[in-house]
């Protein structure tokens, strides 16, 4: 096994490290690390310096291990080009194929255990309940618009209050308008995006084969999605993993943007100022900063602003893969509240779901002496009302 | 039931099961036998008077006795004194064993000797009658020997009987011969070489409970005249078998105990016309109860107080008078007895003197040779802690090592010589260890202020006129009202009353088990599970008490801790325990972070289960043991995974499924402390490691053993099966349902029909076929 980690390390670039620090200097978890809780601080460096001295044994079992967040910020800044995430990642299916599993997942394991269900192969899940009479979907199109896991969130959330299918419904309801009546799978699987940067690869592998395989019997042509992981997922790991689609990949924010070039889509005036929080998975991910804010500025410059750390260098949601959802994190999640509400914005749109939850999550539980007031809504919901 | 303590701590016990922690209290300290004081009388406040003589009787076979003339030290300790006056603990006691008389139940039966040792008591007073009473308890053969006509000793030797009625004696006295105890009456041991025979004879080992029976001599001149002055031990005899000397007009008694009361109320009694009591003591100090001379100057005694006899007047041998001399002080500057006295002296004419200051052990009977050692003071030389003599096997104990002291001293002696007894028949070190030793200081401080004053029950009495001439008791006792309301004034100091009524009475196993000091006990409940909990997880173990039997027990550390790191302080966990076991406390500027507090907490787990980060973790029901249980299923079988509430009655395994435990089935079950620890990934993660069909079992919401536990679990039972159905799993995989706590018969239908209910192997959305990374 070391002698494949080995090689694999070599492949992130790793040994070309400067030892700079700037990666540290850029981490928001290193940033916000209540350095009380734990006792050190958080060192992306220092990690990679353990895996390059083949320490990988105490690293497997560090904290700081599962605790980055793969926001990509340190990937961006390296001067030496190094794929941090990527040799985070290799470590941590390298960790869990030894059998360590120190990631401290959230809700004990609940949303990890769900998608572990879905590799179960004659699966005929009732996903699309939530389709009501008034949206129009196909079962044969060209375009088809991936769900995600939006319907076990609202599910699974109910104390937190939220509709992460809002997003869902309003993509739909665009679509149509739009003269388009999308295709849903009905036995749509978890991207597994989650559990391949949980290091859990190979159940990753087996949802990733029966989506590709559900999809390309389906002769789609364009997939859309409201969630930036699905896509990542599907335009990244999958081909890298070996599960190539042919069909052009979108962010429904990528879509509208397209739409309004085009003139297709004509949007009113927001009547609420609005901020974007980019996720990180579209953003420094897949390089997607534009589409996003051409959708909340079309007609709307005056109502729309940039947060204090916007685009490369945006802030990240707190959590990712629902592992070490901790004190970090919600420090995190505080910081960029405050600095949505800086802009004085009434709505904080958001591009993927796991970011309007993380987000939602910390807004339900505030300081006392803070006062939010603010929405976080995902980018399609608003553009719907545009559209009204 | 045995409430005795037969499992200890070396460190604090686990709190999760805990439900309060006991203290004894300033009484049941300052009582010599150890009675648990606070308990009985808890128990007659709620008019649990047969319960509450048990307790009694725990520690002292003598509840009618004492409840009529113990000295109760526990009394003057009462927190009450601070406030207005002591709970009458004495007359409760009286008045619950009259009630057991008024109200018989259950008569004492006979005890099988299951031990081959024989154990011979001399002297059938407190001492002998309580060691007695314990041995026979411990399966000994016990034989009391007693020289006079009936047993008792100096309870109906000393004690008048309208103070001390002899039927009552009797009665108590007859308890314990009814265990099997064998009383041997006009059977005076005597001898040098008696107690060699006695060992000869079969007895293993002795108890010298002789008593103090030689009335002191005033040691003034005179006191050697022939006709006219009596000691208060012989006339007290003479009394009793009818053979008294006739008092003449005036009676002078000296002394200020209490027997020179009682001396001087029966010389009343049998005839003088005039009793003078004189005692050295002023009348503040004198060692009697107040309450026995207030009656005693009722009825006619004239107390005269700081006067000493200085000689005894006569002439022809016949007493004519006592000269007196005035006591200015008793007791020296460093409190010993040192009388000084002033020049000023009286002559009082009389031709009756009864001396009553004190009684010495009389040694006369093992003649002049004996081996035993004696102390300066003319009692047996024992080690104080075990009673043991200098002869092995052999003890002593009561008045004849004290002196003459109280009967609840001579019950506390029969206690310490039963139980060397025993250790000594068991080749035990005699010595015990120290938490058996003397008991702690009371910490426990009473605010007056807090509580109400109210007025000490009074003891109702026969009218003076009424008393003359007999020994009809003058106290009449208590009536049920009057007893609930005394009862009722205990403060009950401490945090538990002790009353245990709990612990039969509950059918969830409630258990005592004592702390380390063996003064202190913790009450606990102690679900079925951890009778036979795995040991390999367990940092307790012993034995302790339940309902009537001793079960070895194993108990864990189920509170569950904060792991700082994670918790993001939302407060969902403070808002779900309603015990308010849960704190946020400030971590940071802006965050907090949730402390849970070990001394409320009673470790339901259901603020584990609504943690999102999962940052509170049980230190038992957590992930990684949750995932052990599910590694033992088996692929070639039909596995069932059924959770339940440790509460709940139904940890009904193995057996009574045999339908199911067979070649095709195969049912793990799960037992949370309470429903409200349920999370849904549990079904998913059973479903993930296998399981073809996961049943929930709680009680219903009312039954919930922590309230809110129940309706957590119905939150969560809601939430899975939205996800089943989303997942197109067949919704027969899941069961949720409620069973009555008292109602084994329908947990084992429940599931029973959920087996039979579940989807074949086969069916093509098995999740069983998953295996995991």
């Amino acid at each position: 096994m070391s002698s494949t980690l080995t090689e694999s390390i070599k492949k992130t670039n790793a040994y070309a490290c400067l030892e700079c620090g700037k990666c540290t200097s850029v981490c928001p978890v290193a940033l916000f690390r209540y350095n009380g809780s734990v006792g050190t601080r958080f060192s992306p460096r220092m990690m990679l310096t353990k895996a390059v001295r083949r320490n990988y044994d105490d690293l497997f079992h560090d904290y700081d291990l599962w605790s980055c967040l793969t926001c990509r910020k340190c990937d961006l800044y390296c001067p030496s080009n190094i794929h941090y995430i990527d040799l985070i990642q290799f470590l941590r299916s390298s960790a869990t194929d030894s059998g360590i599993d120190c990631g401290k997942c959230s809700h004990s394991g609940a949303l990890q255990a769900l998608s572990r269900i879905m590799t179960a192969k004659d699966l005929k899940p009732n996903r699309l309940d939530w389709v009501t009479e008034d949206l129009e979907i196909s079962t044969d199109g060209d375009t088809l618009y991936f769900v995600g896991c939006a319907p076990y969130f609202d599910a699974f959330f109910t104390d937190l209050d939220l509709s992460v299918l809002d997003a869902a419904r309003s993509s739909i309801a665009i679509l149509n308008k739009l003269g388009i009546s999308p295709v849903l799978l009905a036995d749509e699987r978890c991207c597994g995006h989650d559990l391949f940067w949980n290091g859990d690869v190979e159940t990753f592998k087996r949802l990733a084969e029966y989506n590709v395989s559900a999809i390309k019997n389906a002769g789609i042509k364009t997939i859309l999605f409201s969630c930036a992981e699905c896509l990542n997922a599907f335009k990244k790991l999958y081909p890298e993993n070996g599960f190539a689609i042919k069909a052009e990949l979108k962010h429904m924010s990528q879509f509208l943007a397209e739409k309004i070039s085009a003139g297709e889509l004509e949007l009113a005036s927001s009547d609420k100022e609005l901020t974007y929080h980019d996720p990180c998975r579209l953003g420094r991910h897949l390089g997607i900063y534009d589409e996003p804010r051409q959708v909340l500025s079309s007609n709307n410059d005056s109502h729309f602003y940039e947060m204090k750390q916007s685009g490369k260098r945006s802030l990240c949601c707190g959590v990712s893969a629902w592992m070490n959802c901790d004190i970090t994190a919600k420090a995190i999640q505080i910081e960029r509240l405050n600095q949505a509400k800086e802009t004085g914005a009434e709505v904080l749109a958001v591009a993927c779901p796991k970011c309007q939850i993380h987000l939602i999550c910390t807004l339900k539980n505030v300081p006392s002496n803070k006062n939010y007031d603010i929405e976080i809504r995902d980018i399609s919901s608003i553009t719907l009302e545009r559209m009204e | 039931m045995n409430r005795s303590n037969t499992f200890t701590f070396q460190n604090k016990p686990d709190q999760l099961y805990q439900l309060g922690i006991t203290e004894p209290s300033p009484c049941t300290l300052a009582c010599p036998a150890g009675v648990n004081v606070k308990s009985y009388v808890s128990l007659i406040s709620s008019g649990r008077f047969q319960e509450a003589l048990n307790v009694v009787r725990e520690r002292n076979p003598l509840p009618g006795i004492c409840g009529r003339i113990c000295s109760h030290p526990c009394e003057a300790t009462c927190s009450r004194n601070e406030i207005d006056s002591p709970v009458a603990i004495s007359w409760l006691k009286r008045f619950v064993a009259d009630y057991e008389l008024n109200h018989p139940g259950t008569k004492p039966k006979k005890i099988k000797q299951t031990r081959k040792e024989n154990i011979a008591i001399i002297g059938s007073g407190p001492a002998g009658l309580t060691a007695a009473n314990d041995l026979i308890r411990l399966g000994y053969g016990v034989t009391i020997f007693e020289a006079l006509q009936k047993p008792g000793g100096m309870l109906i030797t000393g004690i008048p009987s309208f103070r001390l009625p002899r039927d009552i004696v009797k009665v108590e006295i007859d308890a314990i011969k009814a265990l099997g105890v064998k009383i041997k009456t006009n059977n005076k041991i005597k001898g040098k070489d008696a107690i060699k025979k006695l060992m000869s004879d079969g007895f293993d080992t002795v108890f010298l409970a002789v008593g103090a029976h030689k009335g002191k001599k005033l040691r003034i001149p005179g006191e050697d005249t022939s006709r006219g002055i009596i000691n208060c031990v012989d006339f007290s005899n003479q009394v009793h078998l009818g053979t008294a000397p006739n008092l003449g007009k005036k009676v002078i008694v000296i002394g200020g105990g209490n027997v020179a009361i009682d001396t001087a109320r029966t010389a009343l009694r049998v005839g003088a016309q005039e009793v003078q009591l004189y005692c050295l003591e002023s009348r503040k100090e004198m060692p009697a109860f107040e309450h026995e001379i207030e009656q005693a100057e009722k009825e006619g005694v004239v107390v005269n107080p700081s006067w000493g006899p200085k000689q005894i007047l006569s002439r022809n041998g016949s007493v004519t008078g006592v000269e007196f001399r005035n006591c200015i002080s008793v007791f020296d500057s460093e409190g010993r007895f040192n009388p000084a006295y002033s020049e000023e002296t009286k002559c009082v004419n009389t031709e009756m003197v009864i001396s009553a200051i004190g009684q010495d052990l009389d040694l006369d009977f093992l003649g002049k040779d004996h081996k035993l050692k004696i102390t300066k003071r003319n009692t047996f030389e024992v080690d104080k802690d075990t009673l043991s003599t200098s002869m092995n096997g052999v003890f002593a104990g009561g008045d004849a090592v004290l002196g003459a002291s109280t009967v609840i001293d001579a019950i506390a002696q029969g206690h310490i010589a039963a139980r060397s007894i025993h250790r000594y028949l068991n080749h035990k070190p005699l010595q015990q260890d120290k938490r058996t030793g003397s008991p702690q200081e009371w910490e426990f401080k009473v605010e007056p202020t807090l509580h109400e004053k109210s007025k000490r029950a009074t003891m109702p009495m026969m009218d003076i006129p009424g008393r003359k001439n007999n020994f009809t008791e003058v106290e009449s006792g208590f009536d049920e009202a009057t007893a609930i309301a005394e009862a009722s004034r205990c403060l009950r100091c401490g945090p538990c009353s002790e009353c245990f009524i709990c612990m039969p009475e509950c059918g969830k196993e409630v258990a005592l088990i004592s702390g380390p000091n063996g003064q202190e006990a913790s009450v606990f409940r102690i679900p079925p599970l951890y009778k036979t909990l795995d040991p390999a997880h367990s940092p307790w173990d012993g034995s302790l008490v339940t309902g009537k039997n001793i079960v070895p027990v194993r108990l864990n550390a189920l509170i569950p801790f904060v792991n700082e790191t994670l918790c993001r302080g939302c407060g969902d966990c403070v808002d779900v325990c309603d015990y308010d076991a849960v704190k946020l406390i400030p971590k940071t500027d802006e965050i907090s972070i949730a402390k849970i507090n070990d001394d409320i907490c009673r470790a339901c787990g259901t603020c584990v289960a609504v943690c999102s980060p999962s940052a509170i973790i049980p230190r038992y029901f957590n992930q990684v043991w949750l995932d052990q249980k599910f590694n033992a299923m088996d692929p070639n079988k039909k596995n069932v995974v059924v959770f339940t509430c440790q509460w709940n009655g139904s940890h009904i395994e193995g057996a009574a499924f045999p339908d199911f435990q067979s070649k095709n089935t195969n049912i793990l079950f799960v037992h949370f402390m309470c429903s409200g620890r349920l999370e849904s990934s549990f079904i998913f993660r059973a479903l993930n490691k296998g399981a073809d069909g996961v049943l929930v079992t709680s009680c219903s919401a009312g039954e919930c053993h922590y309230d809110f536990g129940v309706s957590q679990a119905q939150k969560t039972v809601k939430t899975t099966r939205q996800l089943i159905h989303l997942l197109g799993l067949d919704s027969k995989r899941f069961a949720y349902s409620q069973i009555l706590g008292a109602d084994p018969e329908a947990f084992i239908q429940a599931v029973n029909e959920f087996i039979k209910a579940l989807p074949s192997k086969d069916q093509p959305e098995s999740v069983s076929k998953i295996n995991e990374p």
